[in-house]
């Protein structure tokens, strides 16, 4: 049965399991935790983490005005390329949130952050896929 | 304590990050002054609507909803203040704080709750985020399944984070009837 392929999924995955495991608090800013593969977002005055492998891209972008923008994508079922699975379908009835802009005053701390995740994301990604491929 | 608390440090989250100040709790209602002077917020007893504490890392949040509507979280109360001022807003105000739990674990689903103008983005009905629909610009509808809010850029009220949310947008499966039609997003 399908119950021998119950690999640890990308849904699976945990950025924290209590309040207190969360990095000191340092200034309001996008930030990336390597060791718990975790971004935490600022949304009004507190830092909200999202594990990385929820993360589906990341981009960045810069207006004349010098503003710097970042857009984080997240995971959501039913698409081209993540359709449906037995964990969307495990969650129905859920609301996912999908796609978060910031505008940040600093481009540099942003182009760090996007490399950040962006390589993040791939490790883990890819270690999950591997271990989902050992488990078959 | 006769007539009330004076605790420093606690901070003023919102839309522009948080702003370091003082609180003080007194039997006429609550005071916050913003370290340095500038903005207060002063909120009478008799506007209190409900009180609410959640565990933050490191500290305690309290958040109080008036009768207009408006909504205030207080950050940075020890554990043991946490105690002592619910027997005190249970005395002046007659109202018992309410437990809200946080969520930390990182997932991007779950179930979005309204209340008054607060939307909050619970995980396992642990509180992950909340944002105001006050500052929300405008919102659209993409195709049948997402919604985008758009807030206002706000320049002016001193944001002191380096990095502002502009929009947010939320998927809404088919599977999901909770969010049927839009009455809900203003």
């Amino acid at each position: 049965g399908d119950n021998r392929t119950a690999a640890k999924t990308s849904s699976d995955l945990i950025a924290y399991r209590n309040a207190n495991d969360l990095p000191p608090p340092r200034e309001m800013m996008i930030q990336v935790d390597q060791k718990n593969e975790a971004i935490l977002l600022p949304i009004y005055g507190s830092m909200v983490p999202f594990h990385v492998a929820t993360v589906k891209t990341v981009s960045s972008q810069q207006d004349t005005n010098r503003n710097c923008y970042i857009r984080i994508i997240f995971n959501v079922p039913g698409t081209p390329f993540n359709p449906h699975d037995a964990n969307s379908l495990k969650h129905q009835g859920a609301i996912y949130l999908k796609e978060v802009s910031f505008r940040s005053k600093d481009p540099r701390h942003i182009s760090e952050v996007v490399q950040q995740i962006k390589t993040l994301r791939r490790n883990v990604v890819a270690r999950e896929s591997e271990r989902a491929e050992r488990a078959t | 304590m006769e007539d009330g608390h004076l605790f420093n440090n606690i901070s003023l989250g919102g839309r522009g990050g948080t702003n370091p100040g003082q609180l003080r709790v007194h039997s006429g209602g609550i005071l916050w002054k913003k370290q340095g002077g500038g903005k207060a917020v002063e909120v009478d007893k008799a506007d209190v609507m409900d009180l609410t504490w959640m565990k933050v890392p490191r500290t305690n949040q309290l958040g109080v909803r008036t009768k207009d509507g408006l909504y205030y979280k207080f950050t940075g109360f020890r554990d043991q203040d946490v105690g002592s001022l619910t027997t005190f807003f249970q005395n002046t105000c007659g109202l018992i704080p309410k437990e809200k739990q946080l969520s930390v674990s990182g997932k991007n689903w779950g179930e979005v709750d309204l209340n008054g103008n607060m939307l909050s983005f619970l995980v396992g009905s642990k509180q992950a985020f909340e944002v105001s629909l006050a500052d929300v610009a405008q919102t659209q509808l993409q195709g049948k399944n997402d919604v985008i809010l758009e807030f206002h850029v706000d320049d002016t009220t001193g944001a002191n984070e380096k990095d502002s949310l502009m929009e947010i947008s939320f998927h809404i499966p088919n599977s999901n009837t909770q969010f049927v039609g839009d009455e809900n997003h203003p």
